[in-house]
């Protein structure tokens, strides 16, 4: 016998299609296990995607540094005193810790406003930062370019406007680069959009942001020497927890501050915070991966059921088949092939459902042509899916086949 | 050497009790013979059926089927025979329920590996032969008796077997079927020369063929000639 061939297979369709209300019933387990399995690993990538979207665009392995009042008295000066970093700090961290990659300092200014003709907005950000801050956190940029090693070395009175700042000054939308704005009484051209939407507040929102050039930041807002955040990145391979102490000791040393006090210079650990959620999400999908599969496998289980009680009510059919000549190995073959064409339909099907459900969702969480999280399997899980249904589908056949197996011809006569 | 050739068949079922069904049977059918089997209910005689329509073994003896020994056939070789060599008619007309008539009719050339088209086409002349054409289509649950034992001759008759074995073909239909169905299988001896064994215990029935074989507590009785068909007071059933 051929493995697959058309007669076979419209045999195995009818006997299938014929009992409908059994095959409905055997397949639904089935359909409901990978429906529940995929829209599960789906609803809980989205959701990943969702949370990490707060963290996009910063780098992984950042560590963001800054001051606040002493905790601890070093070298006559008591504790609880009051002090800040500065740019002889930047230098005395590229020169001393070898394993920094970016050190970048910025200044910025809080709850600013900014305005352009009648519109305006009034709770910005205003940072002031060196070109070399897009390695910190990656602009996303929607028009125009980011601030240049020019703009700063000129100290050219210009800005890239947040999302959020955008939507509010230009609701007609558009290209608003070469336009001018007004930020705190002076005139800034804008030469760029960034349309990260990151919450992570150390800096302000993003959204709610207006980048210009940290040396004209510098003048324009009295700060001097003054350095509010140093942002620094470490090289490859090397962990921000590993030479927190490092940097602290740094700038600590030469500022009369304790090194070893973690309360006057706070060292924000990304790393940490990405590590969290990843070991969050570890645990989330563990659990999607558990209930799905069980889900899974009680359908399956169901499957092996429905189709053991179906052979024990075919018995005169199989009895009847066997005395016109059927050999043991075609009932055999048709009680697997029944059951794993069931399995691969059903689930096929449950595959098809949860992709179509995902696309809704998707649809729904898609703005200004944006995607906000993908919640779409990737085709490769549902390969896999496909591929563990025909095992189980085989699986599942195995047991009642094997009872088939076992039917003489003479009890189809007996079973009157 | 006879188409069916039975030597000193035993046969014992062993459920906790053995049961000593067959002892000793000897038979010979001769290719073309209209024969019934006549016995009581536990005389043997489904068993005797059963192993000439090789759906049981025996335990000693020879059984040879057109020269050929039954005896430790595989399953596949057991099904083959049956397939080709046997058509079986059963009391309960045993037709698949989820199948409509000409499918049921085809299935044994589905087994043999008989293309889709051509076994349909073979099917319909069957059915035609059993003047059914109309009720092709139809499930058996939408058929009388008389017409769902039709279509089981029907199915028996498509391989062009050379035995047919009736088991109580007419027990569950009315008399007037009876006649009927008992006159096709005597056509069917007649004209196409099947050689065609029926299993009974209606003298009437019995009555309809050339010879009796009577059985009794395992062992072959008397066996009849009965070519006036007037053993049991004519060809009068129940």
């Amino acid at each position: 016998m051929k493995w697959f061939d058309t007669d076979t297979f419209r045999e195995i369709l009818d006997s299938l299609v014929r009992n409908r209300s059994r095959s409905l019933l055997t397949g639904f387990g089935v359909f409901w296990g990978v429906f529940m399995l995929m829209l599960l690993v789906g609803g809980g990538q989205g959701l990943k995607g969702l949370l990490y979207r707060n963290f996009e665009g910063f780098a992984q392995n950042t560590g963001i540094a800054f001051t606040d009042q002493t905790s601890k008295p070093y070298k006559g000066f008591k504790k609880g005193r009051a002090w800040n970093m500065n740019y002889e700090d930047v230098d005395r961290l590229k020169n001393l810790v070898p394993e920094l990659e970016t050190v970048s300092p910025t200044v910025s200014f809080w709850g600013r406003s900014i305005a352009r003709e009648e519109n305006s907005f009034s709770d910005a950000v205003v940072k002031g930062v060196r070109p070399d801050y897009a390695r910190i956190e990656t602009p996303k940029l929607r028009y125009g370019r980011y601030l240049n090693d020019s703009d700063n070395a000129n100290e050219r009175k210009v800005c890239v406007l947040g999302k959020k700042v955008y939507t509010n000054l230009f609701p007609e939308g558009g290209d608003p680069c070469g336009q001018r704005i007004r930020i705190d009484g002076s005139y800034y051209s804008v030469v760029g959009v960034d349309w990260n939407e990151n919450s992570i507040s150390v800096n302000g929102s993003a959204d709610e942001a207006v980048t210009i050039p940290l040396n004209l930041a510098r003048k324009a807002y009295n700060q001097g020497n003054i350095v509010h955040l140093i942002c620094f990145t470490a090289r490859e391979g090397i962990a921000i927890s590993d030479i927190t102490p490092k940097v602290r000791g740094v700038i600590n040393r030469a500022h009369y501050v304790d090194p070893s006090d973690e309360q006057a210079l706070f060292i924000m650990n990304t790393q940490l915070i990405f590590g969290i959620v990843d070991n969050l999400f570890r645990g989330i999908n563990f659990l999607v991966w558990l209930i799905g599969l069980g889900t899974l496998l009680a359908g399956v289980i169901g499957v092996s059921n429905i189709m053991m009680v179906s052979v024990r009510e075919r018995t005169t059919e199989i009895g009847i088949r066997r005395a016109i000549g059927a050999t043991p190995w075609q009932i055999l073959g048709q009680i697997l092939s029944e059951s794993i064409v069931l399995t691969l339909v059903a689930g096929m099907l449950g595959i098809v459902f949860s992709v179509l459900i995902l696309a809704g969702v998707e649809m729904a969480m898609t703005e200004d042509g944006i995607l906000k999280a993908a919640f779409q399997v990737p085709f490769s899980t549902a390969v896999v899916a496909a591929l563990l249904l025909a095992v189980l589908g085989v699986a599942a056949g195995a047991m009642p086949a094997s009872r088939a197996l076992q039917i003489k011809p003479v009890d189809a006569m007996r079973d009157e | 050497m006879a188409l069916i050739e039975l030597q000193g068949i035993n046969k014992t079922y062993d459920n906790g009790q053995p049961l000593h069904v067959l002892k000793g049977v000897n038979l010979s059918i001769e290719s073309g013979e209209f024969v019934s089997i006549m016995g009581a209910s536990g005389s043997g005689k489904s068993t005797l059926l059963n192993i000439l329509g090789i759906l049981d073994n025996y335990d000693t003896g020879t059984y040879h089927l057109d020269g050929r020994l039954i005896k430790d056939l595989t399953e596949k070789q057991a099904a083959d025979y049956r397939n080709r060599m046997i058509g079986f008619v059963f009391q309960s007309f045993n037709l698949i329920s989820f199948k409509t008539a000409v499918e049921n009719v085809e299935l044994p050339l589905y087994y043999q590996g008989v293309p889709r088209k051509k076994r349909h086409e073979l099917a319909m002349e069957y059915l035609e032969k059993m003047g059914l054409t109309p009720w092709a289509d139809h499930f058996p649950n939408e058929m009388s008796g008389g017409q769902k034992q039709r279509v089981a001759i029907a199915r028996a008759l498509i391989t062009r077997p050379r035995i047919i074995l009736a088991d109580e073909p007419t027990g569950a239909l009315d008399s007037k079927t009876s006649v009927e169905v008992m006159g096709l299988l005597k056509q069917l001896n007649h004209e196409d020369g099947i050689t065609i064994i029926v299993v009974t215990h209606e003298g009437g029935v019995a009555n309809e063929t050339d010879k009796i074989i009577h059985i009794k507590d395992g062992v072959i009785g008397n066996i009849e000639e009965n070519t006036r068909h007037e053993a049991w007071g004519g060809s009068v059933i129940k």
